[in-house]
Order: C-alpha cells, then sequence, then structure tokens
C-alpha cells in the first residue's frame, strides 16, 4: 500500500507524467497479407506448394495424404497408428537407427502424424538442409520396409497408449461423445480397443499404406528458408516415379443430434468431464464463419460468456471451452468442461443458460467486435509460423474450400453482425437437441443428471 | 482429430489459456534512463565463448534500464505484423512463503483479477478484444505475464501491464473466485489424472533436499484456501517492483515510439527494497536415491530418473544442452535406441532440463530428468540398467565425432525452435530471463556459439561428475487402482 502512497505523492508534485487512466486506443490494424505460395502438380499428380517464409533458418517439409483413421474399417481402429509407427522403422534401404540419424543430421526428427482424414509424413529442419529433408520424406513415403520384427514391440506400444488414454477421462468423454453422434462411421471410434489390436497383422497395416499411399492422394508442402529451385528439382527427383494409388470411398457419416445423456462412471473422480454439444456444419457452409464467430462469443475464447460464467463468475472449472470439430463435409459444436463434482449439473444448467440468452437477445456491437477482433488476429497468429501455415492450407485444401478462402477469412470475420449471431445460435445451437456426455462419479452425480433427461450409464470398454 | 502420443507433459501454471529478415533495431541511448548496469560478475552465462563470437543467427537486442530499475529489452523482427510484450517478475515459485504452498501461483491469477484503471478480466479483454493471445505462468524464479498481439495495439497493453505494475485493486470475493480457479486447475492437472504432476511435480519433491526446492509449488489445497487478501497486497508490494523486473517487447514496432511509450508508462512507477533471495543451494548427493510413488489412477508404470544439473552457465552447463541431444532428442538418441529400438522397453522417452521451461530460463538448481511409461513386466531394476548402458559409455570415454556432430546440429535447430516457441514469445522468454538473472539479456546471442563449443572431453567429464549414479534419484510410479 505504501507504493501507491509513493505513487500518489510523485503526481502530486508535477515530477511524473501522470498515465492516463483509459487505455490507449489501438491504432488502425495493420495490413495482413498471406505469404507468397507457389503451387504446382506433378505428371503423377502430386500436387506442391512452396511458400519461402521467415527468418529463423528453418524449413517444414509436410506431405499429407489422403489417409487416416477414416479408412479403417471396423474393428480396425489405430490400424493406421500402427501402420504410421511401422513407416519410422526404416526403408529399403536404411534400418531404423540410419533413418533418425539422417533426419537428425538435418536438425529435424521424422515424423508420421496420423489423423482422422489425413496422414502426414513430416520433418521440421534447418533450412540449408531442405533439399535433404526433401529426399529422406520421398524414401519414407515410397520405400518403407515394414520390417516384420519390429511388429510385436510397436503392437506392444499401442496398447501401452490405449491403456493410458483409457485411464484419462477427457478421452473418455470424446470417445463417448464421437460415438454418440456419429455412430458406427470410423469417425465415431476415436480409441483402438485393446483386443482389436492385438490382432493386427503386418500384412493389414501394409496394405493400408500401399493402397492409399500414391502421388495422385497426396500434397507436399515446403514453408521455411530454402532455395526454391534447388528445392523443386528435388522434389521432381524424389516424388517425379512415386506411383498411383487407388484408395476406395469413405462410407459417409450420418450424425446424430438429440438429447441423450451418457454416464461414464469413474468412482471417486473429483470432477465431472464434460462434454455438451451437437452436429453443426462444415467449412464450406455459407453459415461457417459466422458460426466461428459465434463460437468464439459463446464459449471459444477466455473472453466468452460460458468462460467468464463457470471460471470468472463462479469458479466451478480451470479451462472450459467449446469447439467447432469438422471433418469433410461435416461437424460437431461442442463445450467441454472439466467442473468439479458437486458443480456437474449447475455446471451444465449454466452453459444451458449462456446459449439460451444468446438465442434470445443478440449481442451488444462492443462486445462482438471484440470477438471479431479476437478471431481475426488469431487467424493472423495462426498464420504466422511454419507449422501454422502448413496447417492453415491443408485446412483448405481438405475441406475443398475455394482459393481465396484464406485471402478474404479477416474481412468475412468482420462482417458478422449481432444479427447473424442470433440467426447462427437459433439455427445450429439448440440446447434441446444437444448430447449430454459426463465421465464422473456416478454414484455423487447420477441423480442430478436426471433433470436432463433419462441417463444412459456407459459400459467400460 | 485423435493423438495416441503418450501423455504430453502437461504445461501446467499457466494462468488461463490451455493455450523475413529483419532490419537490425537503431541503439540509440535510452530515454531519460540511468546508465546501462554492467554484466553481473556471476554472469557465467557469457563466460564460456568470448563475447565477439557471432552466432549464425543473431538477435538484435537494445536494452537500457530506467531510473527506478526497470530493465527493457526490445528485438525488433519484422516477420509478421505481430509482437510479445513480456513482463517477467523476479520472483518464482521456490520463493514462496512456507505455510503458502502454491501462493506464487495463486498470485499470479489475482494479476488478471484488477488494477487501478482496469476491472476484474478487462485486461483479458484489452488483449483478446483486440485480436491477441495473454497467458501468465508461474515457473521456479520468475513469474511472467506476456501478450502477443497485432502491432497496432502495442501502446495499449504497455499501458496495461504498467497500470498493473503500479498496484493491485482487488476484493474479497475475487480471491476467492480464483481460490476456486486454482483448485480446480491443480484437480484437472492433477488430482483428477493418472500420472498427475508426473514427473515434472511429482519428483523436484523427491530429488531435492532443500526446501525451496522440494515443496509442493502447486500447492497443497489447504494453503491455498488459507491464502488471505492481506498476503496478497503483501505479496505484490515485497515483489511486484519494477527493480525487480523486466519488460521486453519483440516483433514488429518503430523503436522511438516505443521507448517513448515504455517511458511515458513506466517511469513513474516507484522502486521498493526487494529481499535477497534465501540459500537455494542443494548438497551435492553422494549416494543414489530409490523412490516410489503409488497412483491409483494410472493403469501402466512410469519410470524417471533425475540428476542435479551442473550450475547454470558453467562449462559443465552447455555440455549438458549436448548430452540432452546426445540422450534424449529424437529417434536417434542414445536412450531411445537404447530402450525403445532395441529393447522395447518403452515406445518412449521424454526428459530434459527444467520440464517447466527449458535449458536457459531457471536461475537456480535444476534437475535433469529422464522418463518414461512402460509394462509391468519390466521391472524398474531392468530399466534402470538399461539406462546405464546407455549413459555409461558416456562416461567411459570422449563420445565419437559423428555422435557430437549429430548433437550440435540438432541443438542448433532446437534452439530457434525455442526461439519461435508460441508466436515468438520463446525469444522474449530468453531475453528476459538473461535480463533477469543476468543483466545481459546480449547473452542469448552466445547461446548458439556456446552449444557448438562443447568438446568431447568436456561431455565425458560432465558426464562423469553430473551423469554419475549417485547423483541420481529414480523414482516408480506403480498403479495401484488394479482392473
Amino acid at each position: 500500500m505504501s507504493r501507491t502512497v509513493l505513487g500518489l505523492a510523485l503526481l502530486a508534485t508535477g515530477l511524473s507524467l501522470a498515465a492516463p487512466e483509459t487505455p490507449p486506443t489501438p491504432g488502425p490494424t495493420p495490413p495482413f497479407e498471406l505469404p507468397t505460395t507457389t503451387v504446382f502438380t506433378l505428371k503423377n499428380g502430386l500436387k506442391v506448394t512452396l511458400v519461402p517464409y521467415g527468418a529463423i533458418p528453418k524449413t517444414r517439409v509436410s506431405l499429407a495424404l489422403q489417409l487416416g483413421n477414416a479408412d479403417e474399417a471396423a474393428h480396425q481402429t489405430g490400424l493406421s497408428d500402427l501402420m504410421g509407427k511401422l513407416l519410422l522403422q526404416g526403408t529399403t534401404s536404411k534400418s531404423a537407427v540410419q533413418l533418425a540419424e539422417a533426419a537428425a543430421q538435418l536438425g529435424g526428427e521424422l515424423e508420421v502424424n496420423v489423423r482422422a482424414d489425413q496422414t502426414a509424413v513430416e520433418i521440421e529442419c534447418l533450412g540449408d538442409s531442405t533439399v535433404e529433408a526433401i529426399r529422406l520424406v520421398a524414401e519414407v513415403a515410397r520405400t518403407p520396409a515394414f520390417p516384420t520384427a519390429e511388429l510385436a514391440r510397436l503392437r506392444g506400444d499401442l496398447q501401452r497408449e490405449v491403456a493410458i488414454q483409457r485411464s484419462q477421462p477427457q478421452p473418455l468423454a470424446e470417445e463417448a461423445f464421437a460415438r454418440a453422434i456419429y455412430g458406427d462411421h470410423p469417425y465415431g471410434r476415436i480409441l483402438p480397443v485393446a483386443a482389436d489390436v492385438e490382432r493386427f497383422t503386418l500384412e493389414q497395416a501394409k496394405q493400408l499404406w500401399t493402397r492409399f499411399a500414391g502421388a495422385n492422394r497426396a500434397h507436399l508442402y515446403v514453408v521455411g528458408r530454402f532455395d526454391p529451385a534447388a528445392v523443386r528439382a528435388a522434389i521432381e527427383e524424389g516424388f517425379g516415379g512415386w506411383a498411383k494409388a487407388k484408395g476406395a470411398p469413405r462410407p459417409k457419416p450420418a450424425l446424430k443430434g438429440g438429447r441423450r445423456v451418457l454416464l461414464v462412471d469413474r468412482p471417486g473422480a473429483v470432477q465431472s468431464t464434460v462434454r455438451f454439444g451437437l452436429p453443426a456444419i462444415s467449412p464450406t457452409s455459407p453459415d461457417y464463419i459466422p458460426l466461428v464467430v459465434t463460437d468464439a462469443l459463446v464459449g471459444g475464447s477466455f473472453i466468452s460468456r460460458i468462460m467468464g460464467n463457470l471460471r470468472e463468475k463462479h469458479g466451478y472449472a480451470y479451462s472450459p471451452r467449446s469447439v467447432l470439430g469438422v471433418h469433410p463435409g461435416v461437424g460437431t459444436w461442442v463445450e467441454a468442461a472439466d467442473v468439479t463434482t458437486k458443480d456437474t449439473a449447475a455446471s451444465v444448467r449454466e452453459i444451458i443458460n449462456e446459449v439460451e440468452r444468446l438465442r434470445k437477445e443478440p449481442p451488444d456491437e462492443a462486445e462482438l467486435a471484440g470477438i471479431r477482433k479476437w478471431v481475426a488476429g488469431n487467424f493472423v497468429l495462426r498464420n504466422s509460423t511454419r507449422g501454422g501455415i502448413v496447417t492453415q492450407l491443408r485446412f483448405v485444401d481438405l475441406h475443398g474450400l475455394p482459393a481465396d478462402w484464406l485471402r478474404t477469412f479477416v474481412q468475412r470475420v468482420e462482417a458478422v453482425t449481432p444479427a447473424d449471431v442470433t440467426r447462427v445460435t437459433r439455427k445450429y445451437l439448440d440446447p434441446q437437441r444437444m448430447t449430454l456426455v459426463v465421465v464422473g462419479d456416478r454414484k455423487v452425480v447420477e441423480d442430478s443428471l436426471k433433470q436432463f433427461g433419462p441417463v444412459k450409464v456407459e459400459a467400460p470398454r | 482429430m485423435r493423438t495416441l502420443a503418450c501423455l504430453s507433459l502437461v504445461l501446467a501454471l499457466g494462468c488461463a489459456h490451455p493455450a523475413p529478415a529483419p532490419p537490425p533495431a537503431v541503439p540509440s541511448p535510452a530515454p531519460g534512463a540511468a546508465t546501462v548496469p554492467p554484466p553481473s560478475a556471476d554472469a557465467a552465462a557469457v563466460r564460456f565463448v568470448p563475447p565477439d563470437v557471432k552466432p549464425a543467427f543473431e538477435i538484435p537486442v537494445d536494452t537500457y534500464t530506467l531510473g527506478n530499475g526497470l530493465r527493457v529489452v526490445l528485438s525488433r523482427d519484422t516477420t509478421a505484423p505481430i509482437l510479445t510484450v513480456a513482463v517477467y517478475y523476479h520472483i518464482g515459485f521456490r520463493i514462496e512463503p512456507r505455510n503458502r504452498t502454491g501462493f506464487a501461483h495463486l498470485f499470479e491469477h489475482m494479476m488478471f483479477q484488477g488494477s487501478e484503471n482496469l476491472g476484474k478480466v478487462e485486461f483479458m479483454k484489452l488483449v483478446e478484444g483486440n485480436g491477441g493471445f495473454v497467458n501468465g505462468s508461474t515457473r521456479f524464479d520468475f513469474t511472467n505475464y506476456f501478450e502477443v498481439v497485432p502491432s497496432n495495439v502495442l501502446e495499449t497493453i504497455l499501458w496495461g501491464e504498467a497500470d498493473r505494475m503500479r498496484g493491485l485493486k482487488v476484493t474479497q470475493e475475487n480471491l476467492t473466485n480464483q481460490q476456486g480457479v486454482v483448485k480446480s486447475e491443480v484437480r484437472v492437472n492433477v488430482l483428477n489424472r493418472p500420472y498427475g504432476g508426473w514427473p515434472w511435480l511429482t519428483v523436484p519433491q523427491l530429488a531435492n533436499r532443500n526446501w525451496y526446492n522440494a515443496h509442493n509449488f502447486y500447492g497443497d489445497l489447504g494453503d491455498l484456501d488459507a491464502a488471505t487478501l492481506e498476503d496478497v497486497q503483501q505479496f505484490f508490494k515485497t515483489y511486484y517492483a519494477p527493480n525487480n523486473a523486466a519488460l521486453v517487447v519483440s516483433g514488429s514496432f518503430d523503436p522511438a515510439q516505443v521507448k517513448g511509450w515504455i517511458s511515458r508508462y513506466f517511469e513513474s512507477i516507484p522502486r521498493a527494497d526487494v529481499p535477497p533471495l534465501p540459500d537455494l543451494t542443494e548438497p551435492r548427493q553422494t549416494e543414489e536415491q530409490w523412490k516410489t510413488v503409488e497412483d491409483k489412477l494410472a493403469q501402466r508404470p512410469a519410470l524417471a530418473v533425475a540428476y542435479h544439473m551442473p550450475p547454470r552457465g558453467s562449462p559443465e552447463f552447455w555440455a549438458m544442452a549436448l548430452l540432452q541431444q546426445i540422450l534424449v532428442e529424437g529417434a536417434d538418441s542414445r536412450l531411445y535406441q537404447e530402450l525403445v529400438q532395441k529393447r522395447g522397453l518403452t515406445g518412449e522417452v521424454g526428459g530434459g532440463p527444467n520440464l517447466l521451461g527449458n535449458q536457459y530460463d531457471y536461475q537456480g538448481p535444476m534437475l535433469w530428468m529422464a522418463y518414461l511409461f512402460h509394462d509391468s513386466s519390466h521391472s524398474p531394476k531392468e530399466i534402470v540398467s538399461a539406462i546405464d548402458t546407455a549413459i555409461e559409455p558416456l562416461r567411459k570415454d570422449p563420445v565419437d565425432a559423428a555422435t557430437l556432430d549429430r548433437a550440435r546440429v540438432k541443438a542448433r535447430s532446437a534452439y530457434y525452435a525455442n526461439l519461435e516457441r508460441l508466436f515468438g514469445f520463446g525469444r522474449a522468454d530468453l531475453l528476459a530471463t538473461h535480463a533477469l538473472f543476468d543483466n545481459d539479456p546480449a547473452a542469448v546471442n552466445r547461446i548458439e556459439p556456446s552449444l557448438l563449443a562443447v568438446t568431447p572431453e568436456l561431455i565425458q567429464r560432465t558426464a562423469q561428475e553430473w551423469l554419475r549414479p549417485t547423483n541420481r534419484t529414480v523414482v516408480a510410479l506403480q498403479p495401484t487402482g488394479g482392473k
């Protein structure tokens, strides 16, 4: 307290410039231009995007393939993940350790990142090693060894990872929510099942790769500091002879909304892990940008209403967040929160209250202006790193969005009005149609959840 | 979007969020400032390579100190129209009051609950509502508050940071609310999860002897509840003074303009008498310790080995940075090759110094750790024996040229990645900590040459003393929940 008094004393004698009592207004938003990209296609159909970017001498090389968990048959959940592990076990000319040493010598590490819709073979290397990094990625993609000797070990690793995931409440909640929305579609199968993994064969993993991985089903992104001419030549040389792959059509998901209350029992849990949401839209919908802004306002940002309510007003939760999750052609909206066990039902009621309030009254312009700036500003941040640039470009390509989608993103965000927010909230975020998943202590929370509908207790898997 | 990677380390103790060639800055005299103090005598970080050795990638550093003792660092980078503002206070969780474990972190939350001209959460709105990202974090030797914002918001953010450096205006209601939030944070990151606090929170408590390094810095829930509004004001008065802080602005800005704003908003904040640091030293460990922790939520065992690190800035400290690359980083590393590729004991080995930060952004005693998850079919003894198989050759002989060469390349690449972390915040982190601990932010430009100057002999000598089995604590986590 004495420091405050001292500060006042200084001001009184006029020795110091008084700081203003209101925040200085920011100047005009700086113009933001996306980095320039060069796009071309090799004769075999491989698409390539080159993005010279940044001051730091590093480059990200990312080969994205139309192959993912969505291509797994029933009882094969996790087979792509096993395939990804096998890819790093060597090529026809390098053992696993030689492959790892070659990547390290470039200042990087080879990664195979398997997701629902796509798999990426990636490396982040020193910029002056970009050509070698491209060669290495091509070698892994074109001549993987799939050594039998490593199968049992990698299956064991996958089993362990799954056991650990299944002991955590958040993956269990994700799994229950995805299954409720997507049913038997691969998008509804988030976690592998131990008994399935036990039966995976080398042949299955190899077949998955050879069937789906080929030049016509891949897009190579190179972002960072490199010599474009040398990189282009290395791409021609490394990937020019890569064969095409047949692939196979994916089943079309049929999403199921509607109020259901699903409880996964976790005896003694001091928190309940909550998911509350419903089918929404994909990025190709004209309502997508208004919904992105609405999501940020209702739960997707720190200054959102649900954050203000659950955290800053009630202290029920540390980091509640809403998320728009998308796959090609489909999407979901979900609020995710870990709340104190005794406050489980109260937290769900508050989430419903906040969504209902936004369905009734439009936000005032000042609140919405802040949210629009947050969405636009985050877009700029996401486009300011190599990894972020690759992610943005992959997003546009995966969803088949128009070429100017990224360039016009900010202006479309700035055009969202309070009436748009009300409209899309009413259209897409109806609490009556939301499915509730709670992973928590059944004996404490079950009765209180009945107010939201009949409670179905999920069997452990 | 599933991730099947092993449990990633939770970077907890955060406050809120789960989550081009720059022209060199023109050096100019600090406006109305005191003279730039010389680097402190014990800034060993600067001594390993001569000061004129240049890095391949040089960071512009323009630094000065205000009359009230606030250290200012400006570093220009116009890659994108964004910038980072970071305010670091030289108060970490190590030295929080003994009957108030977790207080330094609880206090960090209170810095978002209101200051003279900003109400509760208004700081957040000032940042996010102008398109930026904000967070605070509490670490061993500092507490930081940082924003990554579009470049037009700089003055607004400086005003806000100055407002809360000047004084807090918080109520009992705010405190009670944030006690609830912090307890929720501890629950989600520790109490309600398997491997909660493993190994970042658990292992320091078992491996260290000095209370300052060995207490539960996330806080016992009882201690968190006991905190009073008076504690909050007293803590602020004691540690949150300009002469106990560093301010970094890095990114796209106009140097003359930013200096004017800094002078206007920060110059009049009065300095305070900051108590000297207590004795934080750890005794030299001479016997190996084995400890077991039980986890009723976990399904698989886990194991960590923790070695006391050589003092920050010593030659051995730089060798440890290379040993980190040789032992843990990448699939070519010795521990990965021995434990994963050859013996199949685990799928992944994590580790490093300072799991809540990096090699450089701490001051006091530190542990170097390696940790992994395994199956109950393999005993901790078997795993430790495999770890010894990987480490002992580095103690017996100088490392071979090919391994050292790879380690140097990886170390350089990792250093760049560190600079770029979180939209460029990583650069500000290094500048702030070198300003705060060494009074020499330009020392960041000696990191890269220092890494490259480490010799095989130094690595061997370092491994002999610091990777001694009798310098380590082995912690085995046993699942006890059944199923």
